[in-house]
């Protein structure tokens, strides 16, 4: 039996998909923390992960609407988006109309929203904006490789030597991204559409016809080989993609009408027939989201440029997900937004915004805490451009996914993001099995129960562990503020709290033990 | 960089560097025609071609509200500019290539073709002026209505032309301040397009004091330039523009300052400074050859100029142009393309080798069909007629070496051209080769499809 038949099949049970390989075969965190066994598990981990990038800075603040803050409307005078046109979500927040999609996707417990990321010191420079998101470094450091790349470096210790069977990062359409590049070139492939490309690739001869000149030491050997690179890559992976897509049974969602549902229809197709890539990435070629102008049709503020464009993002992603659900693929794979900035809080005069910071960002998927995480926008406090501060630094959402999505230790984590991060990393994942530095030896933790859910008093929450062992179930809000915690029995597993002091609402559950924590997920209704 | 005079006259090989650099046409006739020369001399045959450039008919009609009018507008600008690079290849078609990928506008964004036009003439009238085209563009319609400064009102500025004014246009980021934005936003108000035709209404501008780059007053948009320019990081900004269009894509700072200093002593005069550069020994260091990749437009104008058949319709080229993520007058976004490495992506390379060996089959890319030209001719490229340029056409030996010199701007080694040769040869002794044999054709046309799927061949 194959790793991938191993899941499915024990994805009937409920957990077991959203749980990482390690849970699911007993593995400890010891195993996990260091050795063969965890190279090996995390090489054969099939998840999925899929980046939409929102080109031109997607302005946050009419995307999740403060419908309930007057400072909005009064900043937006013909901008805002009426209270009683956008969708709820919570008591204070709204989306937009066109987000239909995402408004189904949060319903179902199937979108995360995190409010307020961005980074310290934001660069309002698209370009320097979006080099900074995807290379994740600090505001003032010019990186050549990107997040995405350096995890799979990890993957693929002797790439481009050899390559993996599979390539590990899918582009669907677009020049590459700097996000997939590695230390040792880009480590994704990219190309619109998988019939063309086996066309265009076994049409031709090889690169090997004329054997590689030694060009010594000029500027133009290195271009060969940047381009032998490439053109290997493409050789190598255009029949795998073609037989991936050829695999794959037809689809019978129907997507909506718009480049983005296009690409991400690719991208399911792949997924579903095989194609065993770990990242893809699909995106906006234009600034389309750049609205200086226009940005609403003047007389009506729920129609124009910003309005087709969310009704676009959310209807490819509600699409690809139903895909998804349909090739049985959807526990598997998970996916986020991001764009460069958001937008200003204040209008400009010409029915638009400019260039600004902080915004929401979406993970969606099965195994997403479905749930809006962080305060929401404060527009009292703004920078002295007017823009919004940080809630989030976007590579505290990097690290959960990379951490929580892809069960990368925490040391490693930090090695791929620079800095600490792995410690700030948000609860985005179900049933994700964390592994932090200095945990125990032999430890394993696991969510078993926690009833009742929704629960207004008494909750008791069971948890799996395989040694007696201290372990704390603590209660955080949303915003990651620490309202209570009890202490977990370690002989029966059960740990009990009382909480008719929290209001009503989503809270995030932490299961801590030696050094290692996992993540649920518990209302409090009335 | 050496930018020191280069004393020793071109050899064929040099000759095939300036041309692939500053033209669309590294030809075979264009190269031995400077072979010998020196680069002074060289350099004003190339600089000095100007060739007139007919303005579109439809290009004063007034703006249309028939939306496929407008749409079928821009399939004509296209037309417009392709053809003629294609049919006239010139240094300054190069020059208005490189500043429309500076100051840059899209037509659909534009959405009148009538606008591109102009602006396109803009940049050629100025392309030597850095000045007068970085006053010239604040009013410039297409910008105006590309960047919003139509739109942009006093006392709630649209910042979107001010920002990159600075960070794309003059000075690179971290060279200026939010500040500065803020003001020179304001500063730039003041613009309405009507038609065809842009006004600047003082009325409307906003005259109050702002402080831009340090100094305070009560700045126009001419004052913003101004103010610009004098700044050190601007003449830098522009040198590395110019050295990654024509010299090499990461130049180091000594390099950048060399030719930002003559940027600086030329008060933005541009002519005096890309001789200078273009005579150096520096530009024809072997160092330098190859570093760059073709961009698209030089890619598919070039091996057609190249295979002589020029008169292929101007739709193969942007159709090839397109495909290969440069449709002309449509950049990605306001910073233009970004081009070097995003050009060659693992769709992009095998498309290129499809295109160019297709072409030289006279075929459109990785189909059966055969190229035509504009009035729906066959059209097929002479590869006996090429070869027959060379001196030693019945030199199997020298042909693969002639033709490696013509398609591949890095030295071939002697192993890389046995198996060329080879190729050629397809199993038959070399001294059996007959230029004018019946198979030839057909053997020339198989070893160019293998130099151009080469990887050396994207280089510049």
């Amino acid at each position: 039996m194959n790793r991938r038949n191993f899941i499915k099949n024990v994805g009937t049970t409920s957990v077991a998909v959203a749980t990482l390989p390690s849970v699911i075969d007993g593995f400890t965190v010891k195993a996990l923390a260091g050795g063969d066994a965890m190279g090996r598990l995390l090489e054969d981990s099939d998840r999925v992960f899929v980046i939409i990038q929102l080109t031109g800075g997607n302005d946050g603040l009419n995307t999740v609407i403060p419908a309930d803050n007057d400072i909005y409307y009064n900043n937006r005078p013909k901008l805002a988006i009426a209270k009683n046109k956008a969708l709820p979500l919570t008591d204070t927040l709204r989306l937009h109309p066109s987000l239909s999609g995402f408004k189904k996707l949060y319903d179902e417990g199937q979108l995360a929203i995190v409010q307020g990321v961005t980074y310290p010191n934001p660069d309002r420079s698209h370009f320097r904006g979006t080099d900074i998101w995807l290379t994740a470094t600090d505001a003032s450091v010019f990186g050549s490789t990107g997040w995405v790349g350096r995890y799979l470096d990890i993957l693929a210790p002797s790439f481009p030597t050899e390559l993996p069977e599979h390539p590990l990062a899918v582009q669907v359409g677009g020049t590459q991204s700097l996000g997939f590049a590695g230390s040792k070139g880009s480590m994704g492939i990219t190309f619109r559409d998988p019939d063309e490309f086996a066309r265009l690739v076994s049409t031709g001869g090889g690169i090997e016809e004329v054997p590689a000149a030694d060009l010594g030491d000029t500027k133009a050997a290195a271009e060969v080989e940047f381009v032998r690179n490439v053109a290997r890559s493409a050789d190598v992976y255009a029949k795998v993609v073609k037989t991936a897509a050829d695999a794959a049974p037809t689809s019978t969602v129907t997507y909506p009408n718009s480049d983005i549902a296009a690409k991400l229809r690719v991208v399911a197709q792949l997924i579903a027939g095989g194609l065993q890539s770990k990242v893809f990435l699909v995106s906006w070629e234009n600034s389309s989201f750049d609205t200086h102008a226009n940005q609403v049709v003047g007389s009506d503020p729920l129609t124009g440029a910003h309005a087709n464009l969310l009704s676009d993002l959310g209807g490819a992603v509600e699409a690809f997900m139903a895909d998804m659900k349909n090739s049985g693929n959807a526990g598997r794979v998970a996916g986020m937004t991001f764009s460069e900035f958001g937008r200003r809080v204040a209008e400009n005069g010409s029915l638009g915004t400019d260039h600004g910071t902080a915004a929401p960002l979406f993970v969606f998927g099965e195994n997403v805490l479905g749930s809006v995480i962080g305060a929401d926008p404060d527009l009292e406090t703004l920078d002295n451009r007017g823009d919004l501060l940080m809630n989030y630094d976007f590579r505290d959402i990097y690290a959960s996914v990379l951490l929580q999505w892809f069960a990368q230790p925490s040391t490693v984590v930090n090695n791929i993001l620079y800095h600490d991060f792995s410690k700030t990393a948000v609860p985005l994942f179900k049933g994700a099995s964390t592994v932090l530095e200095g945990a125990a030896a032999g430890s394993t933790i696991q969510f078993r129960s926690v009833s009742p859910n929704p629960a207004s008093d008494v909750v008791t929450v069971r948890v799996h562990m395989n040694l007696i062992a201290d372990a704390t179930v603590v209660v955080h809000s949303m915003h990651g503020k620490k309202m209570l915690s009890a202490e977990v029995n370690p002989v029966s597993g059960v740990a009990q709290f009382n909480v008719s002091g929290l209001s009503t609402g989503n809270y995030i559950l932490g299961l801590y033990s030696g050094g290692a924590v996992t993540h649920s997920l518990l209302s409090v209704q009335r | 960089m050496d930018l020191s005079v280069r004393q020793t006259p071109l050899s064929m090989a040099d000759a095939f560097h300036l041309l692939r650099r500053l033209t669309f046409a590294p030809t075979w006739q264009q190269a031995a025609q400077l072979k010998g020369l020196m680069p002074e001399a060289a350099l004003d045959l190339v600089m000095n071609l100007d060739p007139p450039l007919e303005q579109p008919p439809w290009a004063q009609q007034p703006i249309s509200a028939d939306r496929n009018e407008v749409v079928r507008l821009w399939g004509e600008l296209q037309s417009w500019w392709i053809s003629h690079c294609l049919r006239h290849p010139s240094f300054r078609e190069k020059l208005v290539a490189m500043w429309h990928n500076h100051f840059t506008s899209d037509y659909v964004t534009v959405y009148y073709a009538q606008l591109m036009v102009t602006q396109s003439n803009h940049l050629r009238l100025n392309r030597y002026d850095f000045r007068a085209l970085s006053e010239g563009i604040v009013g410039d319609p297409a910008m105006l209505l590309y960047l919003n400064g139509d739109q942009s009102v006093k006392g709630n500025p649209n910042e979107n032309f001010g920002r990159e004014w600075f960070e794309l246009f003059s000075l690179g980021v971290g060279n200026y301040t939010e500040h500065d934005i803020i003001d020179a936003a304001r500063a730039f108000t003041g613009w309405r397009v009507n038609g065809l035709e842009s006004l600047y209404n003082r009325q409307l501008a906003d005259l109050g004091e702002k402080t831009i780059l340090g100094q305070t007053g009560n700045w126009e948009y001419k004052d913003v330039i101004r103010i610009t320019l004098e700044q050190d990081a601007c003449a830098s900004f522009i040198a590395t523009k110019i050295l990654r269009a024509f010299v090499e894509h990461n130049p180091d700072e000594a390099t950048v300052e060399g030719v930002a200093q003559l940027i600086r002593s030329n008060n933005y005069n541009l002519q005096p400074v890309l001789r200078t550069l273009f005579i150096s020994n520096g530009f024809y260091d072997v160092s330098i050859r190859g570093a760059l990749i073709k961009d698209p437009m030089s890619f598919a104008i070039g091996l057609a100029n190249i295979t002589g058949i020029s008169r292929v319709s101007n739709t193969v080229i942007s159709g090839a142009m397109s495909a290969l993520m440069q449709t002309p007058f449509y950049p990605p976004t306001v910073q233009g393309w970004v081009g070097h490495h995003k050009w060659i992506t693992s769709n992009t390379f095998p498309l290129r080798q499809r295109f160019a060996e297709s072409l030289l089959d006279g075929r459109l890319a990785g189909t059966s069909s055969v190229l035509k030209d504009e009035n729906g001719q066959p059209v097929k490229p002479d590869l006996v007629s090429l070869v027959k340029l060379f001196p030693d056409a019945n030199d199997a030996a020298q042909v693969v070496k002639n033709l490696a010199l013509l398609l591949l701007p890095v030295q071939t080694t002697p192993e890389q051209e046995a198996v060329l040769l080879d190729i050629m040869m397809a199993g038959a002794p070399a001294y059996s080769w007959d230029i004018e044999s019946g198979t030839a054709e057909n053997r020339i046309k198989l070893l160019m499809q293998t130099i151009v799927r080469m990887p050396e061949f994207q280089l510049n």
